[in-house]
């Protein structure tokens, strides 16, 4: 079949034509037009637009066309689901939702810029996905071990070796050092899982789980995170002037009820009684 | 000159030999071999030995070969003094040192695994850290939405 979409392609009219060439037609031509011409020349040269608005094979919602693709033809092949989120994130500037998209958009920008021939951009483009697809179908799971650096979370995993035998009581380093990674994750606003951080850490995460309190204060781990977020947000409504939905928003919590209700078991107040004391200048230290 | 390192190239062994042959030693040819073989060939061809330990051109403390490069030659062009930083966390598993460093790690291991020659690997390689160097110069202010042309 014959395939067309918009001229200068970056991500998603790079990384379909890969999909579709690797995985759903072998012998697919690509053809690349300027924006106003994708729907009349599809129509001359019978193939089928993609990547534009108003047709089948486009973006919905937050998902783009890649994933319409992966849907359409029930891909369940693990890799390109890994590959989806990372396209999706490069060609939605979202790069939070997967860590290799800052990379590949810098890449494919780069490519774009180096390569103003849209077929010849489209063959460096094809090395490049096949390569995203041989890591993430082989290689995901590996270190580059050949570097001579350990790198942080292998340094607490040896820290938390070496206290295990140690003193009972006393905080051990790992923990000390968690407190930290987790607060900076708080800071970043990245979503933490027990399960990751306990997989980073190589440790089980029924014996994390376990252990936790002891060293937090007696909170689980959920209760810790939470405990943290609403300092954060506690802080946000003294320093800045965002609203509490933007706050609830950047300290990790999807919606506002959940956030007010969380707000309310910490401080016992709701966030808007809270901000408006602060308003009248009555400010309070510490929850 | 003749630039010998250890084969099997992914990170710096491939960023190094970009940098050399753009910015430091145009006529640079690049060898690779053996990891026991590095010191013995180097002296055996008269070539600069690169990313191995106890040469000149070899990490130190947390900074990798590219960054040696960088700082022995000088250099001081902003985009590469970025890609140095991508570079080091892609080659030393930091992938918090930049944003890019995961993705760039994922593409190399990626294209070692598909191409297993190693002059073929660094062709391809050369082209990764030209588009990297082009989105440092020119275009890494710029941010992507699917129908930023239909909108402007």
């Amino acid at each position: 079949m014959k395939w067309i979409t918009r001229e200068r392609p970056k991500i998603d009219r790079i990384a379909c034509p890969w999909l579709i060439k690797r995985f759903i037609d072998k012998d697919a031509e690509i053809i690349y037009v300027p924006f106003g011409d994708v729907i009349s020349k599809a129509k001359e040269l019978n193939a089928i637009p993609f990547d534009i608005p108003d047709v089948e094979f486009t973006h919905y919602g937050d998902h783009c066309t890649f994933d319409y693709f992966i849907e359409k033809y029930k891909i369940t092949d693990p890799a390109l689901l890994t590959i989806a989120v990372i396209v999706r994130g490069a060609d939605t500037d979202r790069h939070d939702i997967a860590n290799q998209s800052s990379g590949l958009w810098a890449i494919s920008a780069g490519l774009a810029h180096n390569v103003t021939d849209d077929q010849q951009l489209l063959d460096k483009g094809m090395l490049v996905y096949d390569a995203l697809y041989s890591w993430a179908k082989y290689l995901q799971q590996e270190k580059h071990t050949q570097s001579p650096f350990e790198n942080l979370l292998l340094g607490i995993f040896n820290k938390f070796l070496k206290e295990k035998s140690g003193a009972k009581k006393k905080t051990p380093a790992w923990a000390k050092e968690l407190k930290e990674i987790i607060q900076d994750q708080i800071d970043i606003n990245l979503p933490l899982s027990l399960k990751d951080i306990s997989k980073n850490l190589d440790v089980h995460p029924s014996y994390l789980s376990r252990e936790f309190s002891k060293y937090f204060d007696d909170l689980s781990f959920g209760e810790y995170i939470r405990k943290l977020r609403i300092e954060k947000a506690i802080q946000l409504i003294h320093s800045t002037n965002y609203s509490l939905t933007e706050i609830a928003y950047l300290t990790g919590f999807s919606d506002q009820s959940h956030f007010t209700r969380i707000f309310k078991k910490h401080t016992g107040k709701n966030p808007s009684t809270f901000k408006k004391s602060i308003k009248k200048g009555q400010p309070r230290t510490k929850s | 000159m003749k630039w010998i390192t250890r084969e099997r190239p992914k990170i710096d062994r491939i960023a190094c030999p970009w940098l050399i042959k753009n910015f430091v030693d145009k006529e640079a040819e690049f060898i690779f071999v053996p990891t026991d073989q590095v010191l013995s060939k180097a002296k055996e061809l008269d070539a600069i030995p690169f990313d191995i330990p106890k040469v000149e051109y070899s990490h130190e403390g947390e900074f990798c070969t590219f960054d040696t490069i960088i700082k022995k030659h000088n250099i001081k062009d902003p985009a590469l003094l970025q890609i140095a930083i991508i570079v080091r966390g892609a080659d030393s598993d930091r992938f918090d040192l930049a944003q890019q460093s995961a993705g760039l790690w994922a593409i190399s291991a990626g294209l070692s695994y598909n191409y297993r020659n190693d002059f073929e690997m660094l062709e391809v390689g050369m082209k990764i850290y030209d588009a990297l160097y082009s989105w440092a110069k020119y275009a890494s202010d710029e941010h992507h939405t699917w129908n930023h042309d239909l909108v402007v």
